[in-house]
């Protein structure tokens, strides 16, 4: 089936390097190799990067967006933390934020907004921050997706490729649907890699890494997330059927995995996959991989105790199979038991 | 840190821990959060972890604790968002929509034709939901029929994915606009009257809790196997080894450390606390506790059942 | 055309400077006209700008050249000298412009997927479609495979009415005439299946409405909501979403071709005119009339009138009209500059 790429039109400022990096709370939870990696990627590159504090002294809060959207937080107080980081990043020489997660970037990205459109914000905040913690509001020059860090840099990261996303008996170029994530692309589309419509930034990757992309009626549709109806239990079946809609849409081009650059989605169009093949018996068994994961893999680098494939519902060993990537099924799992129980 | 015999009281924090809300009730504030942090702050010495901190999360002794610090810090708190939001609290929703910050820029006009409804996951998955309408609703600056809308559970379908704002013929920013009536529901106490809207006092120690304990929304213990069936076998396998798999991987379960799970120092933590409270979030919390405690009494249960229940409701 | 036409009538002669090899600008390639249709006397856009081109090439008083523009407009009313673009000079003593529009390009908004999905096509694309001398002879049919196409959708305010693209206006005859190429279609097919997406049906003028009731008798049906996305299924056809408003419930549905009735945009060249010309365009693009209600035709300069969709979109009628009430102006102005 024909297959179609959309040009991107939007212009994007990516800085090159000097980052501060933000960590996220579902990566951190769920899939904290992931987040790890970006670090990793960054030092391959041999790109300057700090987070919040050093290694025993740890300042990374996170920047509250999961609490704004789940409803529990007020946004001066969103605007406070936001800029409490802010301050640390100016304080270690940097104007670049990159971040881990996709709702930190349009939590960042709405806190400067609201600068701009809100008369005497500035200072208020600058006040109140003082008051709260004796920081001083220090706007960043960027605010950026650690996807778009990995998009700038893809072909550069496209020659030190161990595989490509190619099936290595046949040579046939695999098919790898882009799903990005809603807070990435429709909350500031101006800020999204080719915009909401013809976002490149996950596309822009499987090309360069010798896949293909999937155009398929439902591809801008949400994951379901959708924060406190993934959170509470009672409303998750909205998320389950979210996640389904997208994967009967997706089917008939049977895709060889998921790329994903948002850390819940690539939660949960993993992980409900499971719960749908109990519920409907359909069997989808799309490997979802974040973007960071995916470059790990094509890397070279250890899929357990490096990438943390083992931390996903559905296996991702047959498409490494397909790659031609090898990987000891041994160490999975690590037989060690959580301190003090869950 | 500190060794639980420094405050010099004869409090034993391992026996708080199983005991209920009304247990705690007894203890003066100063000792529950005494004996909380130095059971909290207990190093492990030779793994450089602090294996306390698993033992404490989710307790009631908690919540119970979290209750109390939140009180006492918006009592000693002088910002000026703490006193706007009490302000708030008292005017008309139509008051609200003209000067609290998200909302005043988030509505112009609107032509009704519908793109963000149309493109909305959760008005394809709820019959009975329509974003438009909540719009219109605001528009329409009727009081009656926006306190209406603050007791349904229509308002809590939403699920915050933006998909209708780079549609927006007029530029209105729909998203946030319910993101704002949500937090005038809660402080008005509105979230009681719907099913869905009760779940806020789970989201308040699930996320709140996290936050004022970790300054983080959510944290690796949260996402439990059995709270997660739908995760299916492998995630309970990965789950019941998840901190020996986060060290593996790079993270920082219960230790220091700038990625997943991570402790803070307490300078940063008291920082991210001040934060919230300068910007009036405590007002919330607050008002969702006093929500919550009436809503049992009523029901004449504890506010530890309380709690379970609005995690189940639904 | 017409201003020419009717200056002739008037005694004054004139001088046709068309860009393109042809004159009616558009016109020509509609399948045919509204809101009467066949009863209007012209069986399609040809019939009706040949027999104005006969009329204006039957008098002396009208010179026509065409592939030629206007180069460069030195002096003052009532004393211009007109350079043109293939070496000649010309002295006139008035200017009018009637460069009409040109079409919105929609392969900008990508949510539509035109350009992308060969089924997605603009209201011209259809009304060339629709025509006998057209591609298909009239028939309707999916470019993607060349299947007939029974289940047409036409999408309203494509590029107009959008304050986010910064297209805030409403492009007034779109309603007219996707409501005119919806009725064609029931009345050749009546078991087709054509959906109009709209936000407000704007058909305003004089036997409009009527033309609207006879595309619902016919069958066409209306849906209010404006379409946010296009989708490609594993066929070629096209998915089309939107709310109906009425309703309150999201739609979606499938479509063999789905037309975008694009809304309109200055012509190209609108701002190299104005400068050539010394006038003024408005915010919106097209070019300013000196006063609202007194002088509408009159430019922002001394002695340059404006006629026809120059000004802004409006039906071919109302073209017509404004073309003999330039020619009025004009006439009036220059016998007394002259006296």
């Amino acid at each position: 089936m024909a297959t179609v790429n959309l040009a991107p039109t939007t212009i994007k400022e990516i800085p090159e390097n000097d980052f501060f990096l933000t960590p996220s709370c579902i990566l951190g939870a769920v899939n904290p190799g992931t987040e790890v990696l970006i670090s990793r990627i960054y030092d391959l590159l041999g790109l300057t990067w700090r987070a919040a504090g050093d290694r025993a002294e740890s300042q990374c809060t996170c920047c509250t967006g999961f609490s704004s959207h789940g409803d529990l937080i007020s946004i001066e107080s969103t605007l406070l933390v936001t800029a409490r980081l802010w301050s640390i990043a100016a304080e270690l020489g940097l104007e670049n934020i990159t971040t881990a997660c996709v709702t930190s970037f349009a939590i960042h990205t709405e806190c400067l907004e609201m600068y701009e459109h809100e008369p005497g914000l500035h200072e208020r905040v600058d006040r109140w921050l003082q008051q709260a913690c004796g920081r001083r509001l220090q706007i960043p020059k960027h605010v950026v997706h650690a996807s778009d860090i990995v998009y700038r840099y893809r072909n550069d990261l496209a020659h030190k490729l161990r595989y490509r996303l190619l099936d290595h008996e046949t040579g046939r170029r695999l098919r790898v649907v882009d799903h990005v994530g809603c807070h990435y692309a429709k909350v500031f589309p101006e800020k999204a890699i080719g915009g909401a419509e013809s976002c490149d930034v996950l596309a822009g990757l499987i090309r360069a890494w010798g896949g293909e992309t999937v155009d398929y009626p439902e591809r801008r549709h949400c994951c379901g997330m959708g924060f406190r109806q993934c959170a509470i239990r009672p409303n998750r079946g909205y998320t389950m059927a979210c996640v389904l809609k997208k994967l009967d849409s997706m089917e008939p081009w049977q895709p060889d995995a998921i790329l994903t650059n948002c850390p819940g989605c690539n939660l949960f169009l993993d992980k409900e996959q499971w719960a749908i093949q109990q519920m409907t018996g359909k069997t989808f068994d799309i490997p979802t991989l974040s973007y960071t994961e995916l470059a790990g893999l094509l890397l070279g680098w250890d899929p357990y105790d490096v990438v943390g494939i083992q931390a996903h519902t559905v296996p991702v060993e047959p498409l490494l199979d397909k790659m031609g990537i090898a990987y000891d099924k041994s160490k999975e799992w690590l037989g060690k038991r959580v301190a003090g129980g869950t | 840190m500190n060794s639980e015999s420094a405050t010099g009281k004869k409090i034993l924090p391992a026996d708080l821990v199983s005991k209920k809300a009304e247990e705690l009730d007894q203890i003066p504030d100063g000792e529950l959060v005494a004996a909380y942090e130095s059971f909290r702050d207990h190093e492990d010495a030779e793994s450089g972890t602090y294996p306390n901190i698993s033992r404490l999360y989710g307790t009631s002794l908690e919540r119970e604790k979290d209750r109390r610090e939140t009180r006492a810090q918006a009592e000693t708190c002088n910002a000026e968002m703490q006193e706007w939001y009490e302000k708030a609290r008292n005017e008309p929703c139509t008051w609200w929509l003209k000067n609290h910050l998200v909302a005043k820029h988030a509505l112009k006009s609107c032509i009704a034709c519908g793109v963000c409804t149309a493109q909305c996951p959760a008005a394809q998955y709820y019959p009975e939901y329509n974003p438009r309408t909540i719009l219109d609703a605001a528009l329409t600056q009727n009081e009656e029929r926006l306190v209406e809308l603050l007791k349904s559970d229509t308002l809590w379908y939403c699920g915050q994915c933006g998909s209708c704002k780079p549609k927006c013929s007029r530029e209105n920013n729909l998203m946030g606009l319910i993101s704002s009536l949500r937090f005038l529901a809660q402080l008005k106490g509105y979230h009681l009257c719907s099913v869905r809207g009760r779940q806020q006092y789970a989201m308040r120690h699930l996320c709140g809790g996290n936050l004022w304990n970790r300054a983080c929304s959510l944290y690796f213990r949260n996402i439990t196997a059995e709270g997660h069936p739908d995760f299916g076998p492998r995630y309970a396998k990965y789950q019941s080894e998840a901190e020996a798999q986060m060290v593996r991987l790079g993270a920082n379960p219960d230790r220091p450390g700038h990625f997943g799970g991570r402790k803070l120092s307490p300078q940063t933590l008291a920082e991210f606390r001040s934060c919230l409270a300068c910007g009036g979030t405590l007002v919330l919390w607050n008002q969702l506790e006093e929500s919550a405690a009436e809503d049992a009494t009523k029901n004449g249960i504890s506010i530890d059942e309380y709690h379970i229940r609005v995690h189940r409701e639904g | 055309m017409q201003v020419a036409l009717v200056l002739s009538s008037l005694g004054m002669p004139s001088l046709v400077v068309e860009k393109s090899s042809a004159l009616g600008g558009r016109v020509p390639r509609l399948s045919r006209t509204f809101p009467f249709f066949n009863d209007d006397g012209f069986n399609d856009g040809k019939e009706f700008t040949d027999s104005i081109e006969r009329d204006l090439r039957a008098t002396p008083l009208a010179d026509i050249r065409l592939s030629t523009v206007v180069t460069s407009l030195r002096g003052e009313f009532p004393n211009f000298a007109v350079e043109l673009s293939d070496g000649s000079a010309v002295d006139a003593g008035a200017v009018v412009v009637a460069t009409g529009f040109k079409p919105f390009d929609p392969t900008s908004l990508k949510e539509y997927g035109y350009g992308v999905y060969p089924n997605v096509i603009t209201a011209s694309e259809l009304e060339w479609m629709l025509n006998p001398r057209g591609p298909t002879g009239g028939k309707l049919m999916r470019p993607s495979d060349g299947k007939s196409a029974e289940r047409l959708a036409i999408v309203f305010c494509v590029g107009s009415r959008n304050r986010r693209i910064g297209a805030p206006f409403c492009s007034r005859i779109c309603c007219s005439y996707g409501t005119k190429q919806a009725s064609t279609v029931m009345e050749r097919n009546p078991k087709a299946l054509v959906a109009c997406f709209y936000m407000d049906v704007r058909t305003y003028d004089r036997g409009f409405e009527e033309m609207y009731s006879l595309a619902q008798e016919r069958g066409v049906r209306y849906i209010r909501g404006r379409v946010s996305m296009c989708t490609q299924l594993p066929d070629g056809s096209v998915g089309v979403r939107a709310e109906n408003t009425l309703l309150n419930r999201p739609f979606s549905g499938e479509f063999d071709l789905v037309s975008l009735s694009t809304g309109m945009r200055p012509c190209e060249d609108a701002i190299q005119l104005a400068q050539c010309l010394g006038i003024s365009c408005g915010p919106d693009g097209f070019f300013l009339c000196r006063e609202w209600f007194r002088h509408p035709h009159d430019a922002t300069r001394d002695g340059v009138f404006l006629a026809g969709c120059a000004t802004g979109m409006k039906p071919i009628r109302n073209c017509i009209i404004d073309g003999a009430a330039v020619a009025a102006r004009v006439t009036a102005l220059l016998r007394k500059a002259t006296t």
